[in-house]
């Protein structure tokens, strides 16, 4: 295999190397008019402010993978913010994730893996605890992420379904966000994907909903259709207290449910 | 994405499939096929077509300019049956702009019917010249495109071009893609056939 690889790997060297287009605005207009078109049906007529003080997004100019690009939502007053919602303009399923967070949640950094079919505009959008909504938007290129073949067959990539990890990643002080990151493994088949072995497109089976919980008070809700990746990683942030669980229930589209609860350990003194 | 990534996927499914030896080798790996491919439209092809020329995104471009007809074959996006009613399903394709968009006509085993129609419509595209220069293109590791081009062969194309860096390429090489709909004449026949025309 590496014998194979070097020839690409030169390549994409030289692709790096060789100059390009500072701006790339192809049919900057229809791109708009796409983007006013699913505000409105996410939105309907309510106002969406454009902003960069109340939310911001991180996401990469060039991803690597297409079926794996990590966006990055950050708020700046996370006490003031009711939800976040990523929309993949161009993606057929446009809305990758609807976030409502809970009194343990923190919403000052929310991070996901997700699929981009092509190059497009992505927007997070932030609603606050008085209903308003603010916007914020970047550039993303990548293609083919929806239709990338899940790299082993369909009954190998639902092996150990709804396997769950979590890591905190901050040391736990109480009254203090910490941030953690969930992993749980799904194929999470959007229906676009050919199996390799049988020749025929793998019915869609992916995570609908996921809930968070830190001693049973709500730390987030996450809905999402298509666009998560393959074995959705979510880093989140949430109030710890004195002592604690995390418990988190996942449902996918084929009414698979999984549950899992950690138990948090706070630094001792 | 990235060749490198994109090698890297398929070799596991490769992997998988180590029956088919073949499809181990890497992208455009596969040996050409006597006729038409009717194995998995996604997964590495041959790098050659006979009687064809494999071009890259700068050819391509170029033939665009000297005024190339361009057959996109690339699939429509399939909606997923389990899409709860509240989503948003917003399907749409990009594409080199001007190209014309056959959804769908990628497959080996296209209905007699679908054959006809795909024909005609190409050679209507084409203002009924053989000579014209015809670009074939959907995505890499993409067969819907080798077999289109294999199809223009046999119906006696003179100046025919595969291109399967396809949209992607295009796309990533920073060029402007345009948002286009089904070519207007197979959309129709296709709905008249009762087919969707998002079949692969």
């Amino acid at each position: 295999m590496t014998r194979d690889f070097a020839p690409l790997a030169a390549a994409l060297f030289a692709a790096a190397l060789a100059v390009t287009p500072a701006l790339a605005v192809d049919d900057e207009a229809a791109r708009d008019q796409r983007w006013t078109s699913l505000r409105q049906e996410v939105f309907g007529d309510r106002k969406v402010e454009e902003t960069k003080d109340v939310v911001s997004l991180e996401a990469p100019a060039r991803a690597e993978d297409a079926s794996l690009v990590p966006m990055a939502l950050k708020t700046a007053d996370p006490a003031s913010i009711k939800g976040l919602t990523l929309v993949i303009d161009e993606n057929p399923g446009p809305v990758a994730a609807r976030v409502t967070f809970g009194p343990a949640g923190d919403a000052g950094l929310l991070k996901l893996r997700t699929r981009v079919n092509t190059y497009t505009n992505v927007h997070a959008v932030a609603e606050t605890t008085d209903g308003k909504l603010f916007q914020t938007a970047r550039f993303v290129k990548a293609s083919g992420g929806c239709s990338a073949p899940a790299g082993t067959s369909e009954a190998e990539a639902l092996r150990g379904m709804g396997e769950m990890r979590l890591k905190v990643r901050d040391e736990v002080t109480p009254g203090k966000s910490a941030q953690a990151t969930l992993m749980i493994r799904h194929p999470n088949f959007n229906g676009m994907q050919m199996d390799q072995i049988t020749r025929a497109y793998t019915p869609a089976r992916y995570i609908k909903e996921i809930k968070v919980t830190y001693n049973d008070k709500d730390v987030f809700t996450l809905e999402s259709d298509i666009s998560l990746s393959t074995d959705p990683v979510i880093e989140f942030g949430f109030k710890p207290e004195a002592k604690g669980q995390i418990k988190v229930a996942a449902t996918d589209t084929e009414d698979g449910h999984w549950e899992k609860t950690f138990d948090v350990p706070t630094q001792s003194n | 994405m990235s060749g490198l990534l994109r090698a890297a996927r398929l070799a596991g499914v490769a992997l998988a499939i180590a029956t088919a030896a073949h499809a181990a080798g890497g992208p455009g790996s596969a040996p050409e096929p006597e006729g038409l491919w009717t194995g998995p439209m996604q997964s590495y092809t041959p790098s050659t077509l006979k009687g064809a020329e494999v071009v890259d995104v700068a050819r391509a471009a170029a033939l665009i300019e000297q005024g190339a007809v361009l057959i996109d074959v690339g699939p429509a996006d399939r909606k997923p049956p389990t899409l709860p009613k509240t989503a948003v399903w917003a399907p749409q394709h990009r594409s080199i702009p001007g190209s014309a968009w056959f959804p769908g006509a990628g497959p080996g085993d296209l209905s007699p019917a679908q054959e006809a129609t795909l024909k005609a419509r190409v050679l209507e595209l084409a203002g009924g010249r053989l000579d014209r220069p015809m670009v074939t293109f959907c995505q890499p590791d993409c067969w819907g495109s080798w077999n289109m081009g294999k199809r223009l062969l046999g119906w006696g194309f003179k100046n025919v071009f595969w291109f399967p860096q396809g949209v992607q390429g295009w796309q990533e090489s920073d060029r402007p893609t345009a948002v286009i709909k089904p070519d207007s004449v197979w959309a129709a026949a296709a709905k008249a056939e009762g087919a969707p025309a998002a079949r692969q």
